[in-house]
C-alpha cells in the first residue's frame, strides 16, 4: 500500500490536534501509581472518553470510531506529540479490549467493552503468580466451577494497576490437576468481588504501582470467562488479530522522548561526552525506525495479514531503546539526575522515566523470554535444552 | 510511503532470489576465488534476467522501476554475495546517469553491453575500475585506483550508501541463516547448540538490528526516489543501521561457528569480507553519524511524533 496522507488523514490529523490542545491538562497529572496521580488520570480517561477518544480503532457501537490502523497512529502520534498524560487504562483498552472483540460474546462486549472506553471501569492485568513469571506455565491458582460461579483460590502477583483498579483479568486453572498450557481459562473478575484481598507493593520508585492479588473462595459468575474452558492460554497467546503487539507501545510515546532527549542534550552540550552525543542521535534514528516498522505491520495487518512471534522483536526493540534514552539524559543531567526536582521547580521527569524505563525489559514477558521466542519460532532454532 | 512493500515489488525479488540461488550458490563462490574472481556467463545470466536495465528509463529499454525496486535487487545481490558489479552498474551508475541527463549510453547498459562502474572520490578507489588495480580482502570485489576525473556528485554518493545499505542487509541476512543453520548441525554435550539460550539470544540480537535496519533502508529508498529535501538524511540513516546490522552479524556468525569460522573452509568469510568492505564504503561511520547529528541536533530537521514522515 501506498501511503501519502490523505485529505482525510490530515483532516483527521488536524482534529485530533485541535482537541488535544484545548483539553490536555495545564498542569502535568501526578504519577499514575500512587492514588492521587492514578484518580487524576481517571478523570483524564474519562475527558477522553468525552471526546469519543477513548479507543479510536473499536467500533462506534462500543464507543470507539471504527478507525484504522494508520489513524490511529496519527492520533497517537498528536497524542505523543502533543504531551498527553499517559494512559491509566491500557491494560483495559490496549491489552483486554483487543481481546474481548476477538473472543467475547456480544454480551460481553457490551458489557466489558462500552465502560471501558467511557472511562468508567479501571483494569488490573493478573498474570503473574508467585511460582509463575517467565514461566507463566506454572500457573495454580484454581477456578473450580460450581453451578453458574466459578469459585477462585490462590495467588496472583505484580498485578499491575490492581492496587486502584475495578477489575481484574487473568488466567485460572479451571482442570483440576491439569498441567501446564492446559485447563487454563480466561477469567474477568471484579476486584471488590468478596474473597478477594488486595495487598500493595510498593515499586522502586516507592508507589504501589502493582499489588499482590488473594483469592480465598471468591464467586466469579461463570459469565465472565473469555472463549471456551480450558482455552485460556490461546486466548491469551492469540496470535490473531495482533494489534496487542501493535498496540501496547506506540511509536509516537518514543519520539516524543527522543526530541526531548535532543533538547536536553542541546542544553548540556558543553558537557556532553562524545558517547552521549551518538547516542542521542541513535535515539532519533531508533524511535525512528520503530515507527517505520509499525507502520509497515499496521499496513500489513489492514492488508489481512497478522503478526506473530514478531512482536517479540517489537517489544525487545522499544524497551531497550527507552532504557537506553533515559539512561542518557541520566548522564547528561549529572549531578542533577539524582533531583526529584530541579533547582528551578520543574519536575526531573527524566528520574521517573529512567526508573519506569528498567521495568519495561522485564513485563509483559521478560526480554530473555522474547528473545527464545525470537530464536525458536522466527529463527526455528532447537528448543532442546533451555540450559 | 509505501510501508507494506507492493507485491509487485517482491515477486520480482523473490524471483531474482530463486535464480541467484540456484546459480550463484557458495560453490561458485569458491570456484570464482580459486579461478580468476570473474565469470562471463554469471553476467550474461544476470543480463539475460533483465537485470542490467531494471532502473534504465522503458523509453531507453529499460524496466524503468523505481529506486525501492533497486534496493530489494541490492538485497539479493548481498544475500547471495554477487561476484559482479550489477549493483554498483544498474543500481547506482544507471539512476545517477540518468538524473544527470546522460541518456546516451543507457540503452547499451540495459542491453548488458556497457557496464559502467562509479569512481567517487569519497572512496579512494574504484571497485571494478579500469585503473591499476590495488589488493583487498574481499577476494571477489576487484579494486582499481581512484582515476583523476573521479565524480564528488553528492547525489552519486547517496546512491553509492543507498544500495550498498541495501546489499548490507542481504548480507546480514545471508550471515545469519548460516550461524542458524550451522547451530543445527553442531553438535556439543549432547545436544545442537543451537539450542542453548546463549546462542539464542547471540542470534535473536541480528534478527533484532535486520527487523529495524529493513524498513529504515526502504524509507531512504523512497525518500531519495521522491526527491524529499531529507533524502540525505535518511540515507545515512540507513547506511549507520545496516552496516552496524552487518558487523553484528558477522562477528555472531563467526562466533557460533567457533573455530570452523576462523577458517578459509566456511564459507561465511565471502559476507562477512565484502561486508567489511561495503560497512566502509560510500562514507564511513563517522560521515553518516556527522550527517545525521548535523540535521537531528543541529536543528536542520523537524523531528518528533508529528514529523516521521518530515
Amino acid at each position: 500500500m501506498d501511503l501519502v496522507y490523505t485529505p482525510a488523514q490530515q483532516a483527521f490529523r488536524a482534529e485530533v490536534r485541535e482537541w488535544l490542545a484545548a483539553n490536555i491538562p495545564d498542569r502535568p497529572l501526578r504519577t499514575l501509581e500512587g492514588e492521587a496521580g492514578f484518580h487524576e488520570h481517571v478523570a483524564w480517561e474519562r475527558r477522553l472518553a468525552e471526546g469519543n477518544w477513548g479507543m479510536v480503532t473499536w467500533p462506534e457501537e462500543y464507543g470507539g470510531r471504527g478507525l484504522d490502523l494508520i489513524e490511529w497512529l496519527i492520533f497517537e502520534e498528536e497524542y505523543w506529540g502533543a504531551g498527553a498524560p499517559l494512559r491509566v487504562n491500557q491494560n483495559g483498552i490496549f491489552l483486554l479490549g483487543p481481546t474481548v472483540i476477538e473472543y467475547g460474546t456480544d454480551e460481553q462486549k457490551a458489557r466489558f467493552l462500552t465502560p471501558m472506553a467511557a472511562g468508567e471501569v479501571m483494569w488490573a492485568q493478573a498474570w503473574s503468580e508467585p511460582g509463575a513469571g517467565s514461566d507463566m506455565a506454572a500457573i495454580k491458582t484454581t477456578a473450580r466451577r460450581d453451578g453458574d460461579h466459578y469459585v477462585i483460590n490462590g495467588q496472583k502477583t505484580w498485578s499491575s494497576r490492581a492496587s486502584f483498579a475495578d477489575w481484574g483479568f487473568g488466567l485460572f486453572r479451571t482442570e483440576e490437576g491439569s498441567q501446564r498450557h492446559k485447563g487454563l481459562s480466561f477469567i474477568l473478575f471484579d476486584l471488590d468481588t468478596p474473597g478477594v484481598t488486595r495487598r500493595p507493593i510498593r515499586q522502586l520508585h516507592g508507589e504501589p504501582g502493582f499489588a499482590e492479588l488473594f483469592f480465598d473462595d471468591v464467586r466469579v459468575p461463570a459469565c465472565n470467562r473469555l472463549a471456551g474452558e480450558g482455552e485460556g492460554w490461546n486466548v491469551a497467546m492469540a496470535t490473531a488479530g495482533f494489534e496487542r503487539g501493535l498496540m501496547l507501545r506506540s511509536p509516537g510515546r518514543f519520539q516524543a522522548t527522543a526530541k526531548r532527549l535532543v533538547e536536553l542534550f542541546r542544553a548540556h552540550e558543553a558537557d556532553a561526552s562524545p558517547a552521549a552525543r551518538e547516542a542521542v542521535t541513535r535515539a532519533w534514528m531508533d524511535s525512528q525506525a520503530y515507527a517505520y516498522n509499525t507502520y509497515a505491520v499496521a499496513a500489513k495487518i489492514m492488508a489481512g495479514g497478522s503478526i506473530g512471534a514478531e512482536a517479540s522483536l517489537n517489544k525487545i526493540f522499544w524497551s531497550e531503546l527507552d532504557r537506553a534514552m533515559n539512561r542518557t539524559a541520566m548522564q547528561l543531567l549529572g549531578a542533577a539526575a539524582e533531583l526529584k526536582q530541579f533547582t528551578d521547580g520543574r519536575t526531573n521527569d527524566w528520574l521517573d522515566g529512567y526508573i519506569f524505563s528498567l521495568s519495561g525489559p522485564i513485563y509483559a514477558g521478560s526480554n530473555e523470554i522474547q528473545r527464545n521466542i525470537t530464536a525458536e519460532r522466527l529463527l526455528d532454532m532447537p528448543r532442546v535444552g533451555k540450559g | 510511503m509505501e510501508f507494506l512493500i507492493a507485491p509487485e515489488r517482491l515477486e520480482l525479488a523473490d524471483a531474482v532470489r530463486t535464480y541467484l540461488a540456484g546459480t550463484h550458490g557458495a560453490e561458485v563462490l569458491r570456484r570464482l576465488d580459486a579461478d580468476g574472481n570473474r565469470d562471463p556467463a554469471i553476467w550474461a545470466g544476470l543480463v539475460e534476467m533483465g537485470l542490467p536495465g531494471l532502473l534504465v528509463p522503458e523509453d531507453h529499454g529499460g524496466l524503468g522501476l523505481r529506486l525501492l525496486d533497486g534496493a530489494l535487487i541490492a538485497r539479493e545481490a548481498g544475500r547471495v554475495c554477487l561476484a559482479e558489479p550489477l549493483v554498483d552498474s544498474a543500481l547506482v551508475m544507471v539512476p545517477w546517469l540518468a538524473a544527470r541527463g546522460e541518456t546516451e549510453r543507457l540503452a547499451a547498459i540495459a542491453t548488458g553491453e556497457y557496464r559502467p562502474t562509479p569512481a567517487h572520490a569519497i572512496n579512494g578507489w574504484q571497485a571494478d575500475g579500469d585503473g591499476p588495480s590495488m589488493a583487498g580482502v574481499d577476494p571477489l570485489r576487484n579494486l582499481a585506483a581512484l582515476p583523476a576525473d573521479a565524480s564528488d556528485d553528492p547525489l552519486l554518493l547517496d546512491l553509492g550508501a543507498l544500495m550498498s545499505a541495501a546489499e548490507l542487509v542481504g548480507l546480514a541476512e545471508a550471515m545469519l541463516d548460516q550461524a542458524v543453520e550451522y547451530s543445527k548441525i553442531r553438535e556439543q554435550f549432547g545436544q545442537p547448540i543451537g539450542g542453548f539460550q546463549a546462542i539464542k539470544h547471540k542470534l535473536a540480537d541480528v534478527a533484532v538490528a535486520l527487523e529495524f535496519a529493513r524498513p529504515v533502508v526502504w524509507r531512504a529508498a523512497q525518500a531519495l526516489d521522491d526527491g524529499l529535501a531529507s533524502a540525505s538524511l535518511h540515507v545515512s540513516h540507513a547506511k549507520l543501521v545496516a552496516a552496524d546490522a552487518s558487523y553484528l552479524a558477522g562477528e555472531s556468525a563467526i562466533q557460533v561457528h567457533g573455530a570452523m569460522g576462523y577458517t578459509y573452509e566456511v564459507d561465511l568469510h565471502f559476507w562477512m569480507k565484502r561486508a567489511w568492505a561495503l560497512g566502509g564504503a560510500w562514507g564511513s561511520r563517522g560521515f553518516h553519524m556527522r550527517r545525521v547529528d548535523a540535521a537531528v541536533i543541529g536543528g536542520g530537521h523537524a523531528i518528533g511524533p508529528e514529523q516521521t514522515f518530515a
